[in-house]
């Protein structure tokens, strides 16, 4: 069996496995009660299509510990320092949305280690969602 | 609320809805799946021993949850095509815990005309009940013409 590779030690050009997800109804009302954030548009149907799937979801969904190959041994953690998102399209309730990583920049500040992701979000359709670029640093108990 | 119109003047401040952070809501953002056994997963966002091992002094809640905040500030703003055309800039300064309420925040920086509207740079943060911010950025929408 194959060890999976730290996620603080992947280097520039490296990716995280993708991962697909569906966003069902009830899902997305998880969310919607996490944020308590109910805007009808990402509840009723419209000319447009389904509800709106709220964006803190495809956020939440799109972090590299959602990737199969994200891999921390215990008492290490990933925390976000930075994040920039694009909204692109909104996503649609009832699609199922693929995610995609890749580290694109390493750098030392003040002695800790970060790591750039470029995160790209489609649908099942290949509509473009949402892209990211995701400043992480790694954290671990024996600091 | 009071929203953006194309007579917006820059140094205008928006806030949106006062968000309190509960267990329950830490848990339906960052805890997996309700009706799985194990709900609700344990790590930093969820569980107090998991973080302190990780080095954490407490647990914090994600980061995604008050860039939702502040999208919900956005579209309540620019409307839903935010979504289509909207862009955000964070950085996370400060750890939120369960029992943290927080407010987002906005106030326009510039607007500029384009082809298609007006383009609007908003400083953005969301600050908490002791009115220290915890995450800072910019971000942009647009009034179509």
């Amino acid at each position: 069996m194959t060890e999976k590779k730290r996620s603080d030690q992947l280097e520039v050009g490296e990716g995280f496995e993708p991962y697909e997800f569906l966003v069902t109804p009830a899902f997305n009302k998880q969310y919607l009660e996490a944020e308590e954030d109910y805007h009808p548009i990402y509840l009723q149907d419209t000319d447009l299509g389904s509800p709106i799937v709220h964006p803190s979801l495809l956020i939440n969904h799109s972090n590299f510990t959602r990737s199969p190959s994200f891999y921390l041994p215990p008492g290490m953690a990933a925390v976000h320092a930075k994040d920039e998102v694009e909204f692109l399209s909104p996503g649609r309730v009832g699609k199922t949305f693929r995610v995609t990583w890749k580290v694109i920049e390493v750098y030392e500040r003040r002695g800790r280690q970060y790591q750039v992701s470029e995160i790209l979000i489609s649908d099942e359709d290949g509509i473009e969602i949402m892209r990211r670029r995701l400043n992480a640093t790694y954290i671990s108990g024996g600091e | 609320m009071t929203t953006i119109t194309k007579n917006t003047e820059e140094g205008q401040e928006f806030s949106g809805s006062l968000k309190t952070v509960t267990e329950e809501r830490v848990y339906a953002f960052s805890g997996g799946v309700p009706q799985d056994p194990g709900f609700p997963k344990k790590n930093v966002h969820t569980d107090l021993a998991f973080a302190i091992s990780c080095g954490l002094p407490t647990r914090a809640a994600s980061g995604a949850m008050f860039e939702g905040y502040l999208g919900e500030l956005m579209i309540d703003l620019f409307g839903e095509e935010w979504l289509s055309s909207g862009e955000m800039s964070v950085t996370f300064i400060a750890i939120v815990d369960v029992g943290d309420a927080l407010i987002p925040k906005a106030i326009v920086q510039s607007k500029q005309v384009e082809e298609s509207g007006l383009k609007f740079i908003m400083q953005v943060w969301c600050e908490n009940q002791r009115g220290e911010k915890v995450v800072v950025g910019t971000a942009k929408g647009s009034l179509k013409k």
